[in-house]
């Protein structure tokens, strides 16, 4: 199976789950690799999100806390970076903060850029997952590095109580494994 | 609804614990906006949302919380945190922290009909944060059932906002608010503790 056609076969999935809900860039619209695999969700569950990574983290933690199951889509992990308060201050900590009253859960899904046969420099292929692994102190990450590891992970990420980040990376999506 | 004097009498009661150094965590006492808040809640129904600020106390008795129940988590070192879900009321202490979570509160209301909406409180140098005038911009266009409210106190901790913002009285166009003197300092009792 190819990396992209397991992305797509587990976003399928996750879509045909009562309470999930899908926004970020390039969801209604194409713009990313990310938006073919999302073919297979219906559309009434989509919601296209300004460029504006803090208000989507946020949006994301909310729906969470009213029942819904957000899959939050970052298209590159660059872009992640740019919501670090709501990830980090607030859907990491306010299960701590509300000693165990809310439990938001949120699927956060993004990639690492790719580099090849296009090189886009610094800012648009990084691996943040390192630093990403050291600032949660409650929501694991975990790299999804080929077909079967996107599978099991967003098996496990729906079964799991609390949310995740689960990391793609762009350059495998043809690949076979 | 709680009255004025019943809420001043609640701060000087935590007030006088605190110095008596019965709570070991800081507290952001609330007054001087009594009146205010109060005509504000009398809009706010049980069934609403409240997201609130490190300065909840005040926030969080007139969504109905019991004193009794307040006093508790403040006393357990939790006055930054107070959080009562029964009671749909959630406090952040990161500076406009709650607004964008407030806005995806509102937006699954709107999406699964409901009638009931989201009161999102903000100090005045929070209303200038950049995610606050997202938050509100988004919340507008898509005609969520959310309120933000500025409480406009001058400072920030204690830098004067229009020292650091200059003439900083210029809201988005989708929030209310109110102005007020604070009666106490921005943080813990205006005294030495001696914290044995």
């Amino acid at each position: 199976m190819k990396y992209k056609d397991a992305l797509t076969t587990s976003m399928t999935l996750l879509g045909q789950v009562d309470n999930t809900i899908f926004l970020g860039q390039s969801i209604v619209y194409p713009g990313h690799a990310m938006f073919h695999t999302l073919r297979g969700v219906p559309l009434e569950k989509k919601i296209e999100m300004p460029v504006a990574e803090e208000l989507q983290m946020g949006i994301s933690a909310g729906l969470a806390l009213e029942g819904y199951l957000p899959i939050s889509i970052f298209p590159r992990m660059d872009f992640l970076m740019c919501c670090m308060n709501q990830l980090v201050n607030h859907l990491d900590k306010i299960e701590q903060m509300s000693c165990g009253q809310y439990r938001p859960k949120v699927i956060i899904r993004t990639s690492i850029g790719s580099v090849s046969p296009l090189n886009p420099g610094p800012q648009h292929c990084q691996d943040h997952i390192g630093t990403l692994r050291k600032a949660l102190k409650n929501i694991p990450v975990w790299a999804c590095k080929s077909s079967q590891g996107v599978l099991l992970n967003y098996e496990v990420a729906m079964k799991y109580e609390g949310s995740v980040v689960l990391v793609e990376y762009t350059d495998l999506y043809e690949e076979e494994s | 609804m709680i009255t004025s004097n019943e809420l001043r009498a609640f701060e000087e009661d935590i007030k006088e614990e605190f110095l008596a150094g019965s709570i070991r965590a800081p507290i952001h006492l609330s007054g001087g906006n009594e009146e205010q808040l109060i005509s504000i809640f009398r809009d706010v129904i049980p069934n609403d949302w409240v997201f609130s600020t490190h300065r909840s106390h005040y926030h969080a008795l007139l969504k109905g919380v019991p004193p009794e129940l307040v006093k508790h988590e403040i006393m357990a070192g939790r006055s930054m945190h107070l959080n009562f879900k029964e009671y749909k009321f959630f406090t952040s202490s990161i500076v406009a922290g709650c607004c964008p979570i407030a806005v995806g509160v509102a937006m699954a209301i709107k999406r699964r009909g409901g009638s009931e909406k989201v009161w999102c409180f903000v100090g005045d140098m929070a209303a200038k944060a950049g995610i606050f005038r997202e938050s509100c911009e988004y919340a507008g266009r898509n005609t969520l059932p959310i309120t933000f409210v500025v409480e406009d106190n001058e400072f920030s901790t204690n830098t004067p906002t229009d020292k650091a913002w200059g003439d900083y009285r210029w809201y988005y166009n989708m929030d209310t608010g109110y102005t007020y003197k604070r009666i106490y300092p921005h943080i813990n009792a205006g005294k030495w503790v001696d914290f044995k």
